[in-house]
């Protein structure tokens, strides 16, 4: 499941351990800080395990980005609409790296190269207007800083 | 008058409301101050670097910042300017225990210097502290929830935020809502945090204690309390506030409290705040 996901991006081998239901590299520097109770967070965040599927973080879309080339870089109104969950439209496209095929994943980036998310090539770029569709983006911080802030407010 | 005016006259201050400027602290581990006071800008959102921090601006839009992608790619914190002060204080560059990390904002401020143990006993506010990891992109911190009194590994470099009373400038009515029986609470159990903090610090380790407090209980006399128990000095720090006091409510603490680093919110224009730099002997 993660090793499928990862090798959509880098043929880099990972190693990585699972704690609850969450995922982390494993990091032998790291290692020696922990102290002896279990931990519930541990370097670099990989995603975790949610009915059966594989939700990637983005610390480790960020790392994946760093040695992969399968990236589409929209501009700034591409930027936008893509946080707010909207499928990306080929005007919203400066340029692609790696291979363009329907289903194929693509880590979606900025204009200054940081990671926005990724998403799921779903039309022709010559052909349709609707060419990307978002599976993961970082508007989600925002929904999660929501459902924290109501929790809070009813504790 | 409110029992806390009468208090903070016999402190010498003659307190006064103010309005706090919004505050924000760059992610250096992602984008240099300089970088993102360019991209802010261009959006229309007035930037003012904070003097008396290293990477800290005010802020002003007339948009919420949270909506913008420099918040959601993690390029930097909301984090009030005397919140800021702490972690400099420390100025952390080893592995460094952050004893009460939630929601994080000290914790990640550490870790763009140095790996971090972050310590939170509020499965609530754990979350927070996990979410704030991911969204600024930080590989080096290890967290746990859990007590800090279970923690039994040795440290040379631990930052305690003690959970506090709060000060007037975080919460409306705050005067109203207080007593003097609700902060020697808090004194009692800050003084239980620091006793153990300093038990995990190595001989020449640093702890830095800081609150949001302006209560004496909850500061001066903390530190009192730890100079009387372990073996270990104040020293002297650099940055903006007022020196500890030594003299207040008929007690005389050791001068070298003077070295700690009180902030008034009408004389530094930020909230209340309490700093303390302790080194092991």
């Amino acid at each position: 499941m993660l090793e499928d996901f990862t090798a959509k991006f880098t043929q880099e081998k990972i190693s990585f351990k699972k704690i609850g239901n969450k995922f982390f590299l494993e990091d032998k520097e790291l290692e020696k800080a922990k102290l002896k109770q279990k931990e519930k967070y541990f370097g670099i965040y990989v995603g975790e395990e949610q009915e059966g599927n594989f939700i990637p973080s983005f610390v480790f879309l960020e790392w994946l980005a760093e040695r992969s080339t399968e990236k589409i870089f929209v501009k700034d109104i591409g930027e936008i609409d893509f946080l707010y969950g909207k499928t990306l439209r080929s005007r919203h496209i400066d340029h692609v790296e790696g291979e363009i095929k329907i289903g194929f994943l693509k880590l979606v980036q900025n204009m200054y190269d940081e990671n926005l998310g990724y998403g799921k090539i779903t039309g022709d770029f010559a052909k349709t207007e609707q060419v990307l569709k978002p599976k993961v983006d970082r508007g989600l911080f925002l929904k999660r800083e929501k459902k924290l802030k109501r929790e809070e407010e009813k504790a | 008058m409110n029992p806390f005016t009468e208090r903070y006259k016999e402190m010498g201050e003659e307190i006064e409301f103010i309005k706090l400027r919004k505050a924000i602290r760059v992610n250096t581990k992602k984008i240099s101050p300089e970088k993102l006071q360019e991209r802010l800008e261009k959006k229309h959102i007035e930037m003012e670097r904070i003097p008396f921090v290293k990477n800290g601006f005010w802020v002003k839009a007339k948009f919420n910042l949270v909506s913008t992608p420099e918040y959601l790619l993690g390029l930097f914190y909301f984090q009030e300017a005397a919140a800021q002060i702490p972690v400099e204080v420390l100025n952390p560059k080893n592995l460094t225990l952050d004893c009460c990390a939630a929601p994080g904002g000290k914790t990640t401020q550490i870790a763009e210097y140095a790996p971090v143990i972050a310590v939170e006993s509020n499965r609530e506010r754990f979350v927070a502290l996990e979410n704030n990891i991911e969204r600024l992109g930080l590989r080096n911190c290890i967290a746990y929830l859990m007590d800090l009194r279970e923690v039994d590994k040795r440290f040379s470099s631990i930052l305690l935020d003690a959970p506090c009373s709060g000060n007037y400038m975080l919460e409306d009515h705050w005067m109203q809502k207080n007593s003097l029986k609700r902060i020697n609470e808090r004194a009692e159990k800050q003084k239980e945090l620091i006793a153990h903090a300093l038990s995990l610090l190595e001989k020449d380790g640093i702890i830095v204690y800081s609150t949001c407090s302006i209560e004496p209980e909850e500061n001066e006399f903390v530190i009192q309390f730890a100079l009387d128990h372990f073996p270990v000095k104040v020293e002297k720090i650099n940055c903006i506030g007022d020196p500890g006091l030594t003299k207040i409510f008929g007690k005389k603490l050791d001068p070298s409290i003077a070295h700690c680093r009180r902030l008034w919110p009408h004389k530094t224009k930020t909230i209340g705040f309490f700093i303390a730099r302790l080194k092991k002997c």
